[in-house]
């Protein structure tokens, strides 16, 4: 691809035959329409900004550390105290009904800590051997979750009705 | 890829053998990729039929912020050493699909996230890294618009272009930076994790989308080139006649 050509000096193009004219090619004042044009453009470069620092805002406080480990939240538990955080395990028993919370027990590196969800029922996904992160608070020794998040895993394997799976 | 030559914008289509050839291709592979896609592909064992947004979405993340914004930070670090204009308007084009298909990449993950995580979007890392760069390149087309020189207007918009793509290390890198909801890496090139018919129909999606930039990027190219040139000529017209009052002739 040829680059495009330089526009030639534009005061050579005066060289033309006759009387030599100074001519003023400042430019003129934009008309309304323009002015508008340009305000209007620098609000939304104004508007984007502040989108871009309120997503900043949010990576640098909920992305940053977006969940602990059952053991870190444990190790963690009185300094968390009753503050709002999320908490990350693996569920490791069928989740029970008690008192209209759905309760049940996730583990991380040898911790384990229970569960009670009183909320919006978790995605399909949702089972026995499956990651899951908790957003809520310590209650004494157990974590009350508000919101439950299912996490899937980097495999996919294919629902073939041929396939041997081995008994879980 | 060459430049059009015409006399005037209005006389001169946008399209041309190439993007031809690519748009049929992009046709073809699409009818391929939606018959494996929605129908040969079977269900995934845990996801069952959202495994199928996985198809669009990783393609649609892989172009956006890697293909198309590699392509603008490319085009604006040779913009900043050389003053090149078809490597500004490259970057520009770039850029402009790039978000396109950024934000098919969002809509794509929300929908997904819903039915999995079962929320359409959480302040993770990656969501977040990624909706950075989206609004980064946003701005960089809204600086494209701003009433200043074209020069000045280029080298803004090339600084960001290459912070934009900068942050691409921090998406790319966001889920083993830190905790996140959003899965690992899966396309492993020493383990796949992903079953036969599962794996040739991202391959099919992957194939389908980079044709369809392809062609958006030659289109909207050949759109910028005639554009400025257009610039150019108006400002010749204008100094023309500005000279013309001057001396009291018409042009």
């Amino acid at each position: 691809m040829t680059e495009p050509t330089a526009d030639p000096d534009p005061a050579e193009q005066t060289t033309e035959p006759g009387p030599s004219v100074s001519v003023d090619l400042s430019p003129r004042d934009l008309p309304g329409a323009a002015k508008r044009r340009s305000l209007r453009n620098w609000c939304i470069v104004g508007a984007l900004s502040l989108v871009l620092a309120g997503i900043l805002y949010q990576a640098l406080t909920s992305a940053r550390v977006f969940f602990y480990n059952v053991d870190e939240a444990i190790a963690r538990r009185d300094e968390l105290g009753s503050q709002t955080f999320r908490i990350q395990g693996t569920v490791v028993d069928e989740p029970a009904d008690i008192g209209g919370a759905m309760v049940f027990t996730i583990a991380f590196n040898d911790e384990t800590a229970v569960v009670r969800h009183v909320g919006d029922e978790p995605s399909d996904l949702f089972e026995v051997g499956i990651p899951v992160v908790a957003e809520g608070h310590w209650e004494g020794e157990a974590f009350e979750s508000r919101q439950l998040l299912v996490k899937h895993s980097e495999s996919y394997v294919e629902d073939n009705p041929d396939r041997l799976v081995p008994d879980k | 890829m060459s430049p059009p030559t015409s006399t005037g914008p209005a006389a001169t289509p946008t399209g041309s053998k190439l993007t031809r050839v690519l748009g049929s291709l992009s046709l073809a592979f699409l009818a391929i990729f939606l018959l494996f896609g929605l129908m040969l592909s079977p269900p995934e064992v845990s996801q069952r039929e959202a495994v199928r947004l996985f198809y669009i979405h990783v393609p649609s993340a892989v172009i956006a912020l890697y293909l198309a914004f590699g392509l603008t930070a490319v085009g604006s670090v040779v913009y900043l050493r050389k003053r090149s204009t078809f490597w500004d308007l490259l970057a520009w084009s770039a850029a402009e699909i790039g978000v396109l298909f950024c934000a098919f990449t969002l809509v794509t993950g929300m929908l997904w996230g819903r039915p999995t995580w079962g929320v359409f979007w959480k302040w993770d890392p990656r969501l977040t890294s990624t909706a950075i760069s989206f609004v980064l390149f946003i701005g960089y087309l809204a600086v494209r618009q701003l009433d200043l020189t074209p020069e000045a207007r280029s080298s803004r918009a090339a600084v960001l272009g290459i912070i934009g793509f900068l942050n691409t290390i921090v998406v790319r890198f966001s889920v083993s930076w830190w905790q996140s909801l959003h899965q690992g890496t899966t396309l492993n090139p020493v383990d796949t994790q992903m079953d036969g018919l599962h794996l040739l129909s991202f391959f099919l999606g992957f194939a389908t989308l980079a044709l369809v930039f392809s062609w958006l990027l030659v289109h909207r190219f050949r759109v910028a080139w005639l554009a400025h040139q257009a610039g150019e000529a108006g400002l010749d017209r204008a100094l023309a006649e500005r000279r013309a009052e001057a001396t009291g002739r018409t042009v």
